[in-house]
């Protein structure tokens, strides 16, 4: 093993330690039983759709277009997940509910994002 | 370009296309946006280290459009090429410095070059940067993919293709 490569390993190993620590502090599930406000920005292409208080907001599902395609939201009993898309990978409605802190549900393909309001200053 | 290298070319891709289309029928492990296993990159890694940087493009860059057509997958076609960009131009590069008995490791890092450039791309395409919490999760993603990848990568280049 030269030395160049053992550099390179060093390098691989310290990112992934990185980036393990990293998703410790991402993984952190958002609180619902403290008063913490349980407000949801819905984002498409970098623009607040609209801003749900999930406390207070009845069940119900929407949804939202975009360029032809669609998203459909649901909320029921203080939680929110896309429960359809016409997105060709579906990974939005996979994700299933919105539960962690600083994890937003993305639609790649339609651009758009859900996520808790108050992880603005985490998420930049 | 001389047939023989053309027709091996060729077949490479057509191997990368097959693998990727089998892939494509595999559920989910993770629901992460951007996550693969990204069994192709078997052939990517192989022919880093078999063929010069040129002929590596060729194999790599048509096997992504074709592979965008057949999963008719138009909007990942832009976060696959700036992975697969960043990825050959790091990969070329670390070619020199790794030899060939360590090629899992270089493929970690053709890995790690690739979710860099997906989530660069999806940075500047949703143009937030609510994308990049999900780095982190790429990152070690990438990496146990890659390390497999360039394990059977590694087992491939070892061997020749016969004379005649």
């Amino acid at each position: 093993m030269t030395k160049q490569v053992k550099i390179c390993l060093v390098l691989v190993t310290v990112i992934v330690i990185a980036a393990i620590a990293a998703l410790l502090i991402i993984m952190q599930p958002h609180s619902k039983s403290g008063n913490e406000n349980n407000y949801i920005e819905i984002i498409q292409d970098n623009e607040v759709l609209c801003i749900i208080d999930l406390n207070s907001e009845s069940d119900r599902t929407f949804r939202i277009e975009y360029n032809g395609g669609w998203n459909e939201i649901k909320i029921e009993s203080g939680t929110i997940c896309i429960s359809d898309a016409d997105c060709p990978d579906r990974t939005c409605v996979k994700s299933g509910v919105l539960k962690y802190k600083n994890l937003p549900i993305i639609c790649l393909p339609h651009r758009l994002v859900v996520r808790f309001a108050d992880s603005e200053q985490n998420g930049g | 370009m001389k047939t023989k290298r053309l027709a091996e070319l060729s077949m490479l891709t057509a191997v990368a296309l097959i693998i990727f289309i089998i892939e494509l029928r595999i559920p989910d492990i993770l629901t992460v946006p951007g996550v693969k296993l990204g069994l192709a990159n078997i052939i990517t890694v192989y022919a880093v280290y078999r063929f010069n940087a040129k002929e590596v493009c060729l194999v790599v860059f048509t096997r992504v459009i074709l592979g965008t057509v057949f999963s008719a997958n138009f909007s990942a076609i832009i976060y696959s090429l700036a992975g697969a960009v960043l990825c050959l131009v790091g990969m070329l590069g670390v070619k020199k410095i790794i030899s060939q008995r360590y090629i899992w490791l270089s493929s970690i890092i053709g890995a790690i070059l690739h979710n860099t450039g997906q989530i660069v791309a999806a940075i500047l395409i949703m143009r937030s940067f609510a994308v990049a919490v999900y780095y982190p999760m790429l990152i070690i993603a990438g990496c146990i993919a890659g390390m497999f990848t360039g394990i059977c990568a590694q087992l491939i280049v070892s061997r020749k293709l016969p004379e005649k």
